[in-house]
C-alpha cells in the first residue's frame, strides 16, 4: 500500500491508531505513538488471555509489505456483522457489556496492563455475545496509577443503570442526550435520595460528583492506588452493577403474544405461512423486523441461518429477547430498542461518527413488518404511501401483514379517535405498495381478517 | 460549577477521590464480607434444603 489510509469518520480521539476501511474491510492501523500499547498487549500475554476467554475481538497482523509508511503495524481484526449503540440496548446488555468492561480490566491488571477506556462504544455484538472491540484501550500500567477510566465508567455504564434501577424506567434515550455519558453532576441530581443509603452507590456516584468537581490538577497528579485498591475498586463497582435491576413492569407490548397466542391459533397460521415463503428464499443477507416483540417471527428465520436484526420500540421486549438468546445457541440475531417512527439519527463529530439506524442496515435485506402496520398508519398518521416509500429504501423483499379497519386490534387504536383514514383498506394498502414493489404472494391468516404480503422491490 | 467542568479533561477529578474510596473499601468490604458470611451461615442453619 503506498497511500496512506483514510481514517474511518468515527477514528480519532486516539493517537495510538485509527480503523480504515479497504476492500470491503475493516483494518487497523498502529501508529508508532501506538507501539507501547500495542506490544504491551501482546508480549504481556494479556491478548492470548482475553482472546481465549473470548473477551476481546481476535486479529491478525498483516505482512509487512502491506504497511503504510507512519503506520508500526496493521492487523486486521475479525469483522463485526453489525455496529449497535449503546441507546439502542436493553437493561441487561447495557449491564452485560459493563460487566465485560471490569471483567477486561480486571485481566489487564493481572498482565501489567490497563484499561484507559471504558466507554460501550468498544462493546459490540458477535456470534451471540459481547466482545470487547478495541485493541487499543490497554496501556502499561504503573503501581500506584489510579484507574485513568474511572469516571468514565461511572459517566457512562453506572450512571444509566443505576437511574434506570432507582426510577423503573427503561431510560436508554438519555444515552442519547448524553453521548459521552451522563454526568456525576446530573446522575447525583437525578437519583433519589434514599439512593445515598447504598453505600457502593453514594461513593461511587454521589462522593465521586462531589469531589470530582472540586480537586485541583496538582494534587490530583499526586494521587496513589495501590494496586490492592486498584483491585477492591473494580470488584465493588462489579458487585454494584451485578445488584441492579430494572423492574419489568408490564409495558403496552411486553405480554402481547402470550395474549395473542389465544386467539385461534393465530401465531402457529401466521408463523406456518413465513415458513413457508422464506423457505425458497436463498438470498437473503439479512432479515430486519422493525416490529419484533419478543422475537416470536424473527427466532425461527434466525434458527434458519439469517442473520436477523430484531428491531422493536418497547424496551421490555427487547430486554426479554435480549435474555432469552444470550445464553443460547443463537449466534445471529441482534435484539435492538428501535422506535421505527424515530430510528437512531446519526451522530456525533459531522454526524458522521455514529451512524443513523437506516443506514447501518442498508437495503439488502429482507424486511418483517409483522401486526405493526396499524400502528404506523392509524396510529400514528403516517399515510400507506409513505410507509411503502420507508420500506422501499430499506428492503429489497418484505413480508408485511396488513390489519384491517376491522381487526379487533385495530379497533382499539380507532376506539375515540375521528376517522381521518378513508385510504385505509386492502385495495388502498395494494396501491400503495405497487408503487415499489410487485406482489409476489398473499394470504389471509386463517382465524382473523389479517393478510399477509410477500413483496419483491421493482 | 459544571461549567468550570468544561476545561477539564474527562479523567481529572476522579483520581484523588479514587484514593479516598480506595480507603473507604476496605472498610466496606470488610463489613459486606462479614454479612455476606452471616446469611449463608443463616441459609445453612435455618432454611431446609428443596427436595427434601
Amino acid at each position: 500500500m503506498n497511500e496512506k489510509p483514510v481514517a474511518l469518520p468515527s477514528s480519532f480521539r486516539d493517537p495510538a491508531g485509527y480503523m480504515f476501511r479497504q476492500d470491503q474491510l475493516i483494518y487497523r492501523l498502529i501508529t508508532q505513538a501506538g507501539q507501547p500499547a500495542y506490544d504491551g498487549l501482546m508480549k504481556s500475554g494479556l491478548y492470548a488471555t482475553l482472546t481465549a476467554k473470548k473477551l476481546l475481538l481476535p486479529h491478525a497482523e498483516m505482512p509487512a509489505s502491506f504497511q503504510g509508511t507512519d503506520a508500526y503495524k496493521i492487523i486486521l481484526p475479525e469483522q463485526l456483522p453489525f455496529i449497535s449503540y449503546p441507546w439502542e440496548w436493553s437493561f441487561s446488555q447495557l449491564q452485560d457489556a459493563a460487566l465485560l468492561t471490569l471483567e477486561t480490566a480486571k485481566t489487564a491488571l493481572d498482565h501489567g496492563m490497563s484499561l484507559k477506556d471504558a466507554t460501550p462504544y468498544n462493546i459490540q455484538w458477535l456470534s451471540g455475545s459481547l466482545i470487547f472491540i478495541d485493541t487499543l484501550s490497554f496501556e502499561p500500567y504503573t503501581e500506584g496509577q489510579p484507574w485513568i477510566a474511572y469516571r468514565q465508567f461511572c459517566e457512562s455504564f453506572l450512571s444509566p443503570l443505576l437511574l434506570m434501577h432507582y426510577r423503573k424506567h427503561s431510560l436508554h434515550s438519555l444515552q442519547l442526550a448524553w453521548p459521552d455519558g451522563i454526568p456525576l453532576q446530573i446522575t447525583r441530581s437525578l437519583l433519589p435520595w434514599k439512593s445515598r443509603f447504598s453505600v457502593l452507590t453514594w461513593m461511587h456516584i454521589h462522593l465521586h460528583g462531589k469531589y470530582a468537581a472540586k480537586t485541583g490538577a496538582a494534587k490530583e497528579k499526586k494521587a496513589v492506588l495501590p494496586l490492592a485498591k486498584f483491585r477492591q475498586l473494580l470488584s465493588s463497582l462489579e458487585m454494584l452493577i451485578r445488584s441492579l435491576k430494572l423492574e419489568e413492569k408490564g409495558t403496552t407490548w411486553g405480554d402481547y403474544y402470550t395474549e395473542a397466542a389465544t386467539r385461534n391459533d393465530y401465531l402457529g397460521q401466521k408463523e406456518k405461512i413465513i415458513r413457508d415463503w422464506t423457505e425458497a428464499m436463498t438470498d437473503i443477507k439479512k432479515v430486519v423486523d422493525v416490529g419484533a416483540n419478543n422475537g416470536c417471527f424473527s427466532l425461527p428465520l434466525a434458527e434458519k441461518g439469517f442473520f436477523t436484526v430484531a428491531a422493536d420500540g418497547d424496551p421490555v421486549a427487547i430486554n426479554k429477547l435480549y435474555k432469552n438468546i444470550r445464553t443460547g445457541h443463537l449466534k445471529n440475531m441482534i435484539p435492538l430498542i428501535i422506535d421505527f417512527m424515530h430510528p437512531s439519527p446519526a451522530m456525533g463529530l459531522g454526524n458522521q461518527e455514529r451512524t443513523s439506524f437506516l443506514e447501518r442496515i442498508g437495503k439488502d435485506n429482507l424486511g418483517l413488518c409483522l401486526a405493526f402496520i396499524h400502528h404506523l398508519c392509524l396510529g400514528k398518521n403516517i399515510p400507506l404511501s409513505r410507509v411503502a416509500e420507508l420500506f422501499a429504501a430499506s428492503c429489497r423483499q418484505l413480508i408485511i401483514e396488513f390489519v384491517p379497519k376491522a381487526d379487533e386490534k385495530a379497533q382499539l387504536i380507532l376506539n375515540g379517535k375521528k376517522d381521518i383514514y378513508p385510504d385505509y383498506h386492502q385495495g388502498g394498502f395494494e396501491q400503495a405498495f405497487s408503487e415499489y414493489f410487485i406482489i409476489e404472494k398473499k394470504a389471509t391468516v386463517p382465524g382473523s381478517v389479517r393478510v399477509l404480503y410477500q413483496l419483491i422491490l421493482k | 460549577m459544571i461549567h468550570s467542568l468544561l476545561y477539564l479533561d474527562p479523567g481529572s477529578g476522579s483520581y484523588l477521590v479514587q484514593a479516598l474510596i480506595g480507603a473507604l473499601l476496605g472498610i466496606v468490604m470488610f463489613f459486606k464480607n462479614i454479612k455476606m458470611y452471616l446469611l449463608s451461615l443463616f441459609n445453612r442453619l435455618f432454611k431446609k434444603p428443596k427436595d427434601e
